[in-house]
């Protein structure tokens, strides 16, 4: 399972919608679409200058909706801060539901929501979308034996504390220890974009990557077609397993 | 058996078999998610990508990759056995008469290593790590000198020179410790000094300023960016909590050993470490019925922190982690003499506290004077003074024990000894006589 993450219009509208709609062509199962935070605690400097970049350049709700226009039926959820919403939540839910997504995922829902989390997860459901819940190496194994079984969709593991950073860490350690805990599709993420380390995290048995930071160094670097065969590569990585 | 001395060793003969293979960590056993580290809001730089920069590639990867049982390298192991370990579980047999107690009290021995504390446990391995990587020269801060020894002996060990950054007030009543910290071939400096930019900036606010160890750290980083040396890491964060688990499951296999079940574990918090390297492996296996975290009412950091992302250093070049905590710019009072002065408790222990687990007390200097006192009377060890704040907890929960005919077991870590501490203890000894006169 190919999980690709972006930035809602980064670098900008156009480029951003082609990159969703080559990813999907050349096999991303699910997107992540990440909308500006107010603070992106697990970002690091790439995804947080993303954010800056787009910040201001787009009204979300009459923008949002361009991307299920270009990727067809793939499944696309929101990747968001619980935080920024959670005063109005009920609308936001709604909103992404008319926007045509298909679920969100709250990287602090688990972190800074902990008491609450189940009351957020059904909140979520009954507005027709999909909760993907984030974990991580700080997250008991009780609890993500727990949560594996609440997630849609598959259950996402971040083994760095922040995204695109490439802090030394044994991935398959790490996925090691959760794997027989999780009841569930198991996506590995957070500064995942090295090829050994996507192996290691496939071979101890997750089920997919979802990869990001990467994608947009490509695309700074080499715009949507470098960012493209990135997707390509990946995606033959993965279909080793 | 005669039991002959001022203290029992219940056990001196299978070292190798108590010395745990594996570090524990307790993180995946918590009761809800540990807050990850971060990077604030708006960073110019990020902290998190900086640890990179500063911390051996081996702690760091340690730090992150969160297991239960990490195997503890044999080379580790070995210098573990060298320096002593298991380190000794003492019953406090003359103490339990002095109070009358039913109660049992057993105390983890951790000054009896070479630097006199349980600091060691972590310095090796540090060190070891560093060592590997091709690293040199190594740095640190230090408050009392306890981690600044451990890390200068560890250091010469495997053949790095250290520099440490001592904290000004300690630096000129404790030359004792400075001492040491040099025959062991370490470099000292009393912080705040003119050596960083923030050093620099904080005497020009305060050319008298007293220092603190959350100012000490900031200048042991700096430097060791400056300089591109590694820094070792003291307390606080989960890796150090992690090699200090040898304790706490060295402890289980003594009482084990015994016949003992343990229901009242108590320690005393700078950081955390030693509380946590003691008390962990208990907690997360279910073993014992109350966990007693203590600190000095003079730094009330549990009765009066807050609980927030905070800095663990004072200049915040470290990232921000969920603590219970004074504010990374509290600064000790001065004339104190009673260590734990740190602003701060290690992330894990915090939410352990917050859930309810773990209970606290928090003792004045002429509480602990009196429990230090007593301890040496009937025990005859000289305690650290940080470790006096565990031994209050001790006789009131032993005398507790006796009002409700209570035959509990109550462990409590010894985290090092006092014997370079006796300047403290005779300046508490002066305040506590002064304010009985008045
Ligand atoms: C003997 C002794 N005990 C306890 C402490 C407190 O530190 P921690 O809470 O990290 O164990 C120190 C700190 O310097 C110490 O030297």
């Amino acid at each position: 399972m190919l999980v690709v993450y972006m930035t809602l219009g980064y670098p900008d509208n156009e480029r951003y919608l082609e990159f969703m709609e080559e990813a999907v062509k050349n096999g991303a199962d699910i997107l992540e679409i990440g909308i500006p935070p107010k603070y992106a605690k697990y970002d690091g400097p790439v995804i947080r200058k993303s954010y800056e970049k787009v910040a201001g350049k787009f009204d979300l709700w009459s923008f949002l909706p361009e991307t299920r226009k270009v990727i067809g039926g793939t499944k696309a959820i929101a990747l968001t801060y619980l935080e920024d919403w959670v005063q109005e939540l009920d609308d936001f839910l709604c909103k992404l539901k008319r926007a045509g997504l298909d679920g969100v995922l709250f990287p602090d829902l688990l972190i800074d929501f902990v008491d609450d989390y189940q009351t957020y997860s059904t909140r979520v459901r009954e507005k027709g979308l999909n909760n993907v819940i984030f974990t991580a190496p700080s997250v008991p194994d009780k609890m993500i034996l727990q949560v594996s079984r609440q997630s849609d969709l598959f259950l996402y593991y971040g083994v760095r504390p922040t995204t695109g950073i490439p802090l030394p860490i044994t991935v398959s350690s790490l996925v090691t220890r959760v794997r027989n805990l999780v009841d569930n599709k198991l996506v590995v993420g957070f500064g995942l974009s090295d090829e050994n380390d996507l192996r290691k995290a496939l071979k101890a048995g997750a089920d997919g990557a979802a990869i990001g930071t990467a994608f947009i160094q490509a695309i700074d670097n080499g715009g949507v077609k470098q960012a493209i065969d990135l997707v390509i590569k990946l995606r033959s990585v993965l279909d080793e397993f | 058996m005669v039991v002959v001395g001022v203290y029992d060793t219940p056990m001196v003969n299978n070292a190798e078999e108590i010395l745990p293979k594996y570090w524990y960590n307790i993180i995946p056993d918590l009761p809800k998610p540990l807050p990850p580290p971060r990077d604030p809001l708006g960073a110019e730089f990020s902290r998190i990508d900086l640890l990179r920069t500063i911390l051996p590639k081996e702690v760091l990867r340690q730090q992150l990759t969160i297991e239960r049982y990490i195997k503890i390298p044999e080379e580790v192991r070995e210098r573990y056995l060298a320096i002593g370990r298991p380190t000794p579980l003492l019953r406090a047999r003359r103490l339990e008469e002095y109070l009358g107690t039913p109660a049992k009290i057993y105390f983890k021995y951790e000054g009896a290593t070479p630097t006199g504390s349980h600091k060691i446990n972590t310095a090796l391995p540090q060190a070891y790590f560093a060592r590997e990587e091709g690293i040199e020269h190594v740095v640190t801060e230090t408050g009392a000198g306890q981690w600044g020894t451990a890390t200068a002996l560890s250091a010469t060990m495997y053949g790095m020179k250290s520099t440490v950054f001592m904290v000004k007030v300690s630096y000129e009543q404790k030359p004792m410790r400075k001492s040491i910290m040099q025959l062991y071939g370490g470099e000292v400096y009393p912080s705040p000094t003119d050596l960083t930019e923030f050093g620099k900036k904080v005497r020009k606010e305060n050319p008298n300023h007293p220092g603190s160890l959350g100012i000490a750290m900031s200048e042991a980083i700096e430097y060791a960016l400056d300089h591109h040396l590694k820094y070792l890491v003291g307390s606080v964060l989960d890796v150090v909590i992690l090699h200090q688990s040898v304790i706490g499951q060295e402890t289980i296999a003594q009482l084990d050993e015994l016949g003992e079940e343990p229901d009242v574990l108590i320690g005393c918090v700078g950081g955390g470490s030693n509380f946590g390297g003691f008390s962990f492996p208990f907690i997360g296996n279910g073993r014992g019925k109350k966990y007693i975290a203590v600190a000095s009412a003079e730094i009330p950091k549990f009765s009066t922190g807050e609980y927030k992302y905070d800095f663990p250093d004072s200049a915040g070049l470290l990232p921000l982690v969920k603590m219970i905590t004074m504010g990374n710019s509290y600064v000790p009072p001065p004339i104190y003499a009673g260590g734990l002065r740190y602003h701060g408790a290690a992330p894990s222990l915090s939410l352990l506290m917050k859930e309810g687990i773990v209970g606290w007390r928090e003792y004045n200097e002429n509480q602990i004077f009196e429990a230090a006192q007593m301890f040496m009377r009937t025990q005859g060890i000289v305690p650290a003074p940080e470790s006096s704040h565990a031994i209050r907890a001790v006789i009131e929960e032993a005398l507790e024990a006796k009002r409700a005919n209570r035959k509990e077991v109550i462990v409590f870590n010894l985290s090092g000894h006092g014997l370079l501490d006796l300047p403290n203890y005779d300046s508490m000894m002066k305040r506590v006589t002064s304010n009985e006169q008045r």
